[in-house]
């Protein structure tokens, strides 16, 4: 079994933040979400792995990456440079493959489960794919599926005004290698694409059977910044629940933070877990921090309070107001405005940003 | 719709073919690969294929 984990798309959604770095490379927990899908085939025992980049910041991915060894994997990459649809970008990844089955993994998706149920329940099957499917509330807005009493899928439709079901198709699929032929098959779609669902749909066509797989646990698809936030406090909960406010004296470090070894906390400071505070990162002069905050390496927090944000890194913060909801890109300042009252804006603020509260 | 890619020889990065035709000659992006990589080393009939199918490759 290999893995192929894709890491194109433009990221839109999260701009600014994604004018200066790909999505998959935007942290949560102080990891970047493309490092989730990694160790969660890892953790599979998928170590094989060809990442598909697309034509925007691939050489950051490739330089984060790596060849795979630093996560006990090995990397091969893929290059689709134009986003011409998931089923383009599998098609891609067809030499790779080779006749092995393999596992989709779309490389801004989060989930708290592993996929060893869905990798040995395929493997252990005469389908030849499946698909992971999650119950929402939005149907609408989602890939559908439509399941029989066995949980083999019937039907996928693309955000249907009518949907059969509550099952969303999620961001990981396992496939045979008859998913090529069907892939050599398709058309573009109206938005000229190579549609996954329409490969799916081909091979249910073709009267062959594909499997679900329903995740019970937290899964996200990070698009947007409320995402990334989201996803930053469920990360963070594995830490523990949100505690009471805790000064450190002394350097005593409260339950459920994370402290790198390399930050330098100063007495006086107010930490409330779950947080995570990186490397090379100074707090200090009353700085209250959380809960379910990420603080990124290279950073100075004085005086704020910061609550249910992620700082990327770099970042020099000593406004006297409150940083609540918010996502900061590298670099930026957030300085106060000498006493000039503020009511806590949600900021998502781009790479170098300076920002006076 | 077919998918046209190159191996690279020397690493096995994987180029779409529409990267290569942009590009006419790469140096391969694989990690630390110095092979160089041309839309010209796709079969006969993939390039055949590619440029009668054009639109389908472009966004
Ligand atoms: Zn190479």
């Amino acid at each position: 079994m290999k893995g192929v984990l894709l890491a194109g798309g433009r990221g839109t959604r999260l701009r600014p933040i994604t004018n200066t770095r790909p999505k998959q490379l935007v942290p949560v927990a102080n990891s970047p979400v493309i490092q989730y899908g990694i160790e969660a085939f890892r953790e599979a025992g998928i170590t094989e792995i060809g990442v598909v980049l697309g034509n925007k910041g691939r050489e950051r991915i490739q330089r984060f990456l790596g060849d795979g060894s630093e996560f006990g994997v090995d990397i091969t990459y893929i290059v689709q440079g134009n986003p011409l649809g998931l089923s383009h970008a599998v098609g891609c990844a067809r030499a790779f493959v080779g006749s092995d089955d393999f596992v989709l993994y779309l490389g801004d998706n989060i989930f708290e489960d592993d996929l060893s149920e869905l990798v040995t329940g395929f493997a252990n099957s005469e389908a030849v794919a499946s698909v992971a499917l999650g119950n929402v509330d939005n149907p609408q807005r989602f890939g559908v599926a439509d399941v029989d009493d066995q949980r083999n899928v019937t039907r996928v439709v693309e955000k249907p005004d009518d949907p059969p079901s509550s099952l969303a198709v999620l961001g990981v699929y396992a496939f045979s290698r008859e998913v090529f032929d069907a892939i050599e098959r398709l058309e573009p779609s109206w938005r000229g694409e190579l549609e996954i669902t329409d490969a799916i749909q081909l091979l249910l066509e073709d009267g062959l059977t594909i499997r679900s797989h329903v995740v019970d646990g937290w899964w996200m698809d990070v698009g947007k910044p409320e995402d990334v936030l989201e996803a930053n406090r469920h990360l963070l909960e594995t830490n523990g629940p949100a505690r009471a406010d805790e000064r450190v004296d002394e350097s005593e470090i409260p339950d459920g933070v994370e402290v790198h070894e390399s930050a330098t906390v100063e007495d006086g400071t107010v930490l409330r877990g779950p947080i995570s505070i990186a490397g090379d990162t100074t707090i200090g002069d009353g700085a209250s921090i959380g809960p379910y905050t990420s603080i990124g390496p290279g950073t100075t927090v004085r005086n704020a309070h910061i609550e249910n944000s992620v700082i990327i890194g770099d970042s020099k913060i000593t406004t006297e107001n409150e940083v609540v909801n918010s996502l900061l890109g590298r670099g930026s300042t957030v300085k106060s405005a000498n006493g000039m009252p503020a009511d806590s804006p949600r900021l998502t603020v781009g790479e170098n940003s300076i920002i006076t509260l | 719709m077919r998918i046209i890619a190159l191996t690279c020889p020397s690493c096995g990065t994987i180029v779409a073919a529409n990267e290569l035709e942009e590009a006419v000659l790469m140096t391969c992006p694989g990690l630390e690969c110095e092979e160089t990589l041309g839309f010209e080393q796709l079969s006969e009939a993939d390039r055949k294929h590619f440029i009668e199918h054009l639109d389908q490759y472009r966004l």
